[in-house]
């Protein structure tokens, strides 16, 4: 086994307990915690294929790293903003409570 | 790489963001002090002209003789920014007339920027660029979703849309990773290129149904739908005006480009289980997609979950019609006038639908089909766009709607009784038949809302005020009236702009 295969490993665990806690979770903060992970999970990943790529000195991989960590900051953010929007109105961030709209 | 080609290619967008920037700046400076109606007609009319100069540079050489490698210069992107511009700025105009969107500068602004996202989206060359132009789509619109703070709704239809939205994100990231790992490009001609010599490998799999989890979001395809009839019934009528009609061909032309690298060059129909394995999840999302929106759709009392619901099953045919394009069913200069025509057409019809409900709703609310009771005798202009949008939405010749379908229909048909696999013939040939049945049934939801506007005379409690219909809202729904007519008889007026 080498790194590249235990890293790979390392990003799919971290997908699927991201997954796991975006699916599971009550809280919105932890949901959002979650989604976080899984953008991480697809970040390592990026780095590992990057460096045990056959033409590292491109830097394709680890670009694409940094820009999706920006993007994930820029979701965070919304994400917590649409957050305190409902804890407005329900002065909760159950998402069990968020159930006005159905049909 | 040189700037200059950098800001020829970009200069729709440029000119998009700077809109945005200097619509903010004006309600900042200008509009201090100034009433609501006033505030919202000026940002309306800038962001409008906005609109117009980047889609006058879409068309000029000067964009179009730009060369960069990771934004498309084909007819695809041509016709496909064109789409989402004039569908964002007529999107706009609503604002122009609305008392219910509080903060209209802010409004216009994210409209804008979520256009400059479509339009990138819509061509992409590139994985990195994708994604991003995918998210500040995104972004712009989980906020335009949650835009009216003082409703519950709202806050919630923009928090479901979000956590929906950023988990489609993250799988469609990983399975972006996944790619880039398999090939070491994010070209998506690089791409193209090295997957033929790949193995199918289960890695490889997992990575194109990640990406389609992404896309089956942005398309709100059925099974990853449930965000849809949440969003379109809390979020600002003009929000949902723009969710429903240039996300939508922004989101089904990446997917087109997509198809076409990441399935048909790479011959997937041979290496992928010939066309078994992602043929068959394909079709999944097809039937599932028409099976649930339209009959989803017959039991809804609320008009705009009733559209989100039809919007779900136009998915459906929609992601043949990108079978069209994508695999290459068709001659190059037919089949993405079929994909087009047709999220062009239904994007006009969702508009105007939405812009007649933004108007109702300045009169009171707009939710349930009742709140639409007797709108022809309450004003004759609004009974007649939301009878010629429902129409082609539902394809009633000779409106757009109409041929849209047909074409679809009729090409599928035709290149699945002369295409080679015997197999692929049956998928698409049943496809296609489930897709014309759903047809029919989706014409009685239609007229459902019809009759309410057309037919059927208000209870005592309802108002039966004439409604004022603002200037601005007006010229829109005008607009895409004439578009959906014009376009309807003549469909050569669109299919020949882009051969």
């Amino acid at each position: 086994m080498t790194i590249l295969h235990l890293c790979l490993i390392f990003s799919a665990l971290l997908f699927s307990l991201g997954l796991a806690a975006a699916l599971a979770r009550s809280s919105g903060i932890l949901v959002l915690l979650g989604i976080e992970l899984m953008l991480n999970a697809a970040n390592i990943n990026f780095i590992a294929f990057w460096k045990f790529s056959p033409n590292p000195e491109n830097g394709t991989g680890a670009m694409f790293a940094i820009f999706s960590i920006a993007v994930a900051a820029a979701e965070a953010a919304v994400g917590l903003a649409l957050i305190i929007a409902i804890y407005r109105h329900q002065s909760s961030i159950r998402l069990q409570d968020a159930n006005t709209l159905k049909g | 790489m040189n700037y200059s080609a950098l800001l020829k290619a970009f200069m729709p967008e440029a000119i998009l963001v700077f809109g945005a920037l200097l619509v903010l700046t004006h309600d900042l400076l200008g509009g201090r002090g100034r009433s609501h109606e006033y505030r919202a007609k000026i940002a309306a009319a800038l962001g409008v002209v906005a609109v117009c100069i980047a889609g006058w540079m879409a068309t000029t050489e000067f964009t179009l003789g730009a060369t960069v490698d990771f934004l498309a210069n084909d007819k695809l992107a041509f016709g496909a920014r064109l789409a989402i511009l004039t569908l964002s700025g007529l999107t706009v105009l609503f604002i122009g007339g609305t008392s219910k969107v509080k903060n209209p500068a802010e409004h216009v602004a994210l409209m804008l920027f979520a256009s400059s996202g479509f339009t990138l989206m819509a061509a992409a060359q590139n994985l990195l660029v994708a994604f991003l132009a995918f998210e500040l789509s995104s972004l712009s619109l989980y906020i335009l979703a949650g835009f009216d703070k003082t409703r519950r709704d709202s806050a919630e239809a923009g928090l479901k849309y979000f956590l929906f939205g950023g988990m489609a994100a993250a799988f469609m990231l990983f399975g972006f990773s996944l790619i880039y790992g398999l090939t070491g490009e994010i070209s998506l001609a690089g791409i193209a290129a090295k997957l033929p010599q790949i193995p199918l490998s289960p890695l490889l799999i997992v990575a194109f149904v990640m990406i389609f989890v992404g896309f089956g979001y942005k398309a709100a395809a059925a099974p990853f739908h449930l965000w849809a009839p949440d969003a379109y019934q809390g979020a600002p009528a003009t929000s949902a005006a723009l969710i429903a009609s240039a996300s939508k061909v922004a989101g089904f032309v990446l997917l087109a480009r997509f198809l076409a690298a990441l399935l048909t060059k790479a011959g997937s129909i041979e290496i992928i289980g010939a066309s078994k394995g992602w043929l068959g999840i394909f079709g999944a999302l097809v039937i599932v997609s028409l099976l649930l929106g339209n009959i989803g759709a017959l039991a809804q009392s609320n008009v705009r979950r009733l559209l989100a619901y039809s919007a779900i099953g136009h998915a459906g045919v929609m992601l043949l019609a990108a079978l069209v394009t994508g695999v290459g069913l068709e001659l190059p200069e037919v089949r993405n006038n079929l994909l087009l025509y047709y999220v062009f057409t239904y994007g006009i019809a969702s508009v105007g639908a939405f812009g007649v409900i933004a108007v109702v709703e300045n009169n009171g609310g707009c939710q349930q089909l009742s709140d639409l009771a007797s709108l022809s005798k309450r004003s004759p202009l609004l009974g007649i766009s939301l009878m010629v949008s429902i129409l082609s939405l539902a394809g009633i010749p000779p409106l757009a709607g109409f041929y849209a379908k047909f074409s679809v229909f009729e090409t599928l048909l035709r290149r699945s009784s002369i295409a080679s696999a015997q197999s692929l013939d049956n998928v698409i040939f049943w496809l296609v038949m489930l897709a014309i049945a759903m047809s029919a049934i989706a014409l009685y939801y239609y007229l459902q809302i019809l009759k309410q506007a057309l037919v059927v005379s208000p209870d005592k409690d309802q108002p039966t005020t004439p409604i004022r219909v603002p200037f601005m809202a007006a010229v829109s729904l005008l607009l895409c009236m004439i578009t959906l007519i014009a376009v309807g008889v003549y469909p050569d007026l669109l299919m020949n702009l882009l051969k």
